[in-house]
């Protein structure tokens, strides 16, 4: 019962290090493939809310362990500008929001329309970045929106949405392994 | 609500309560473990990041030859930074001899580093360099180009490797003077996107600010977070604000070409 939760949590940390070897494409909008993210997107609509739960919660973690950054203040009379940046543990509650979106369409998940599951993991990144954007912002003080910006989240978002189908046959392989059921069964 | 649901939602819960209520010292702790723990692999992916990159762009060198540029290149950029540095002390001690003063010069000892992985994050402007606590480093330790120019400081030194917060992210911050004048200010980062080249801003700067375009920036030493006179950049264009003057900052570092950089190891003063 345990095996593919167990599973899952494994996949996150190795996505976590394969994270470590992909990129920015200089070419496209310095796009990236956020593989941890989409581990976390994909496996969320395989698992209860509960399961959902601990891998955002988990993956939040390992992602802010990485992304924010803690700078070190000088002298206050000098540096009197605040340079505050995002609080460490606000990926796990935007993650959490990605992950009840991807529950909302589990229903139609588990009837076997995974596309539709692919494409809100595309809709779910473009949304999560844009937030994170945005907060950024906010923290820091400055409501700008940077020419090329959208374009920035967008080929991220794409590029990450068109990894989704090999993260969901991944799962639904290991799901096979573990025996655990996927797929929509009638009570 | 299902039972396990019921417990599954107090207990993530919880867990954000403790993760929000971490100092900052705990979390650092945490950042710290968690670099440490990648960072083989972090050297790894940057080693893939510079193979791809050599691959795109077509080049080929037998890996003898590579090592060979590498160190070689290395040696010069060191070299360079010596002669920079040799200078701009030189023209401190013709200032020092000429005002009659024999204080002891402050001196670097500086420790060549290779970036192994450029822009890591997302939004973030830092780079990853293949030193770490085992050769030294420690949090905010200032970092040069081979040019002298500042690049930033160290924000995370793992064992192997180390995050390096470039002045050109939204966070950062260098008190900063402009050369032949009496004007000081913060020198602070702007958020840019894709291709776009990396622009400072000198912000607090009296309104009545005299400043041409062309005057060299250079940090002035104050707020114990960087040495005095690193070059930060020229100005390029100077604006007055409501309450302060605001400079437009080209940097004096490339940062789309960093291959090579020097970690301030100690910096004495007089």
């Amino acid at each position: 019962m345990l095996l593919y939760p167990i599973s899952l949590i494994g996949l996150l940390l190795l996505s976590c290090i394969l994270q470590q070897f992909l990129p920015a494409l200089g070419t496209w909008y310095d796009a990236r493939l956020l593989i941890l993210p989409l581990v976390v997107l994909c496996g969320s609509a395989t698992v209860s809310t509960a399961g959902m739960l601990t891998l955002a919660f988990l993956g939040g973690f390992l992602w802010d362990a990485q992304q924010v950054l803690l700078v070190e203040q000088g002298d206050e009379i000098v540096y009197h500008s605040s340079t505050d940046s995002l609080k460490f543990g606000y990926s796990i509650i935007l993650y959490t929001l990605m992950g009840f979106l991807m529950q909302g369409i589990r229903p139609l998940f588990q009837a076997g329309k995974w596309y539709l599951s692919a494409i809100l993991t595309g809709v779910a990144i473009f949304l999560y970045l844009f937030v994170e954007y945005l907060l950024r912002g906010f923290i820091i003080g400055g409501f700008s929106l940077e020419n090329g910006m959208v374009e920035q989240i967008g080929a991220t978002s794409i590029l990450t949405m068109m990894a989704s189908p090999f993260v969901f046959w991944l799962l639904f392989r290991i799901a096979d392994l573990c025996g655990h059921t996927i797929s929509y069964q009638k009570r | 609500m299902k039972p396990l649901n019921f417990v599954a939602l107090l207990l993530f819960i919880a867990g954000l309560v403790w993760v929000f209520t971490l100092s900052e010292s705990s979390v650092r702790q945490i950042q710290k473990s968690y670099y440490s723990a990648i960072s083989p692999i972090i050297s790894k992916g940057g080693e893939t990041e510079a193979f791809a990159n050599d691959f795109v762009k077509e080049v080929e060198h037998s890996k003898d030859l590579e090592k060979k540029l590498t160190q070689t290149s290395s040696e010069r950029d060191r070299f360079r930074l010596i002669a920079a540095r040799a200078w701009a002390l030189e023209t401190e001690n013709n200032e020092l001899r000429a005002a009659l003063d024999f204080k002891k010069k402050s001196k670097f000892d500086v420790l060549p580093a290779r970036v192994v992985r450029r822009q890591p994050q997302m939004w973030g402007k830092t780079i990853e360099i293949n030193r770490g606590s085992e050769k030294g480093l420690e949090n905010s330790m200032c970092v040069l180009a081979s040019n002298g120019g500042l690049v930033g400081r160290i924000q995370l030194p793992g064992d192997e490797v180390s995050s390096v917060l470039l002045i050109t992210d939204e966070v950062s911050q260098v008190s900063a003077k402009v050369e032949g004048t009496t004007e000081v200010g913060l020198v602070v980062g702007r958020r840019t996107t894709y291709g776009e080249a990396p622009r400072l801003r000198l912000r607090y700067l009296s309104k009545n600010a005299i400043l041409r375009k062309g005057m060299k920036v250079y940090t002035d030493g104050r707020g114990d977070l960087f040495p005095a006179d690193i070059p930060i950049g020229t100005i390029e264009d100077f604006e007055v604000g409501p309450v302060y003057g605001e400079a437009e900052i080209l940097p004096s570092v490339n940062f789309s070409n960093l291959q090579t950089v020097f970690v301030i190891a100690y910096s004495s003063g007089d």
